[in-house]
């Protein structure tokens, strides 16, 4: 087994904790870079209908909407794993935390991430 | 050299240092060990027949001192219970335990792990100090469900290593002192609850640096679930009337 296979597998299993815990805290940076972004945009409301109509034409090309949808996965992982660490800290689950982020997270995250993407991509990035 | 029937080469990358652990590097061994042979005896073999001055300790070879624990792959393990053919590689990368200083080799100083154990005042505290009476402890008790399985602790410092919060805080207590006094805190005889409870409440050293990273107990020799112990603790400081001590 090649030594990436062997570390793959190690954050795939025994450390599932680790690998869970490094998505946590990168997609919450991600948000936080966000809604940076979101709250300047916003801001831009003070200058009138037209000021915030420019800044919004930022946002409606192909890349963007690219972005978009990046970041709807993001959000589906950080808050699911949020429940995850909820659930854990509450009592439930100690044992199977590993399923858990798996399933959850990953899981039920990936159906909810497809679910919404797919449209998204459809409608906002191939017909614009 | 020809390789004897039934053994296969590996490759033991081991990482040296002078004594006070001055680094000198990684050293590589070419080792023929049978499959069901594991790192301690390739460590043995390699010091009998290519280095004599390799350092590494052990004491009981069946995983009940936890001495001989060390890094393998990257991974804090007991040497005596990781069989070589386990670790699905023909190369092995064996270290000293990281976040302990390194004394020569792979021989690691335990000390900053007991001085965080020592915190937590370890020793069984009772009302009555001189009392001969054997304790009951009902089944049904807290104590008698919450504790089986977490007082197997061999103090190998393996989760001390893997801990992720240890690795940046020198102050934590880590998750082996901090079992150490769940365990404590959960027996009914014992007095010292306030004095624990004041140093596991403590906001750099205390429980409320884990991350909930399920490191230490991944690694943990006993399999322990130290982040659950940790977590009762958390609930119990935080919801008394719900999770008790």
């Amino acid at each position: 087994m090649s030594a990436f296979a062997v570390q793959a597998r190690k954050y795939r299993r025994q450390f599932s904790g680790m690998t869970a815990y490094f998505i946590q805290r990168t997609t919450g940076l991600v948000l936080l870079v966000y809604l940076f972004l979101h709250v300047h945009t916003i801001r831009e409301l003070a200058g009138g209908p037209a000021a915030f109509n420019a800044a919004l034409a930022r946002f409606h090309s192909p890349l963007f909407k690219l972005l978009e949808i990046a970041l709807f996965g993001t959000v589906i992982l950080h808050a699911l794993n949020g429940v995850r660490i909820t659930l854990l800290d509450l009592g439930a689950a100690q044992g199977s935390q590993r399923r858990l982020f798996w399933a959850l997270a990953i899981g039920l995250g990936g159906v909810i991430f497809l679910a919404g993407a797919i449209p998204l991509f459809l409608n906002a990035v191939l017909r614009s | 050299m020809a390789v004897p029937q039934g053994e296969e080469t590996y490759r033991i990358r081991i990482a040296r240092s002078a004594a006070n652990g001055i680094g000198r590097g990684v050293q590589e061994f070419e080792v023929a060990l049978e499959d069901r042979m594991t790192v301690l005896d390739a460590l043995f073999r390699i010091q009998r027949e290519q280095d004599a001055s390799l350092s590494f300790r052990c004491a009981c070879r069946v995983g009940m001192c936890g001495t001989c624990a060390m890094s393998v792959d990257g991974v804090p393990r007991l040497a005596c219970k990781t069989g070589v053919r386990t670790l699905d590689a023909r190369t092995v990368h064996i270290a000293p335990l990281p976040n302990l200083p390194v004394v020569k080799d792979l021989v690691i100083s335990l000390e900053p792990f007991f001085d965080q154990w020592k915190r937590v005042q370890p020793k069984f505290r009772p009302r009555d100090p001189n009392s001969t009476e054997l304790a009951r402890i009902p089944e049904t008790s807290a104590h008698a469900r919450n504790t089986p399985g977490k007082r197997d602790c061999i103090t190998c410092g393996a989760c001390f290593a893997a801990c992720g919060v240890k690795s940046t805080s020198g102050e934590y207590l880590g998750p082996a002192a901090i079992n150490k006094a769940y365990l404590r805190l959960m027996d009914p005889r014992d007095t010292a609850v306030d004095a624990r409870l004041a140093v596991l409440d403590d906001e750099r050293a205390g429980v409320w640096r884990c991350h909930t990273q399920f490191n230490c107990t991944a690694v943990c020799p006993k399999s322990i679930s130290l982040t659950d112990s940790i977590a009762r603790l958390k609930r119990a400081m935080l919801f008394p009337r719900f999770e008790k001590l």
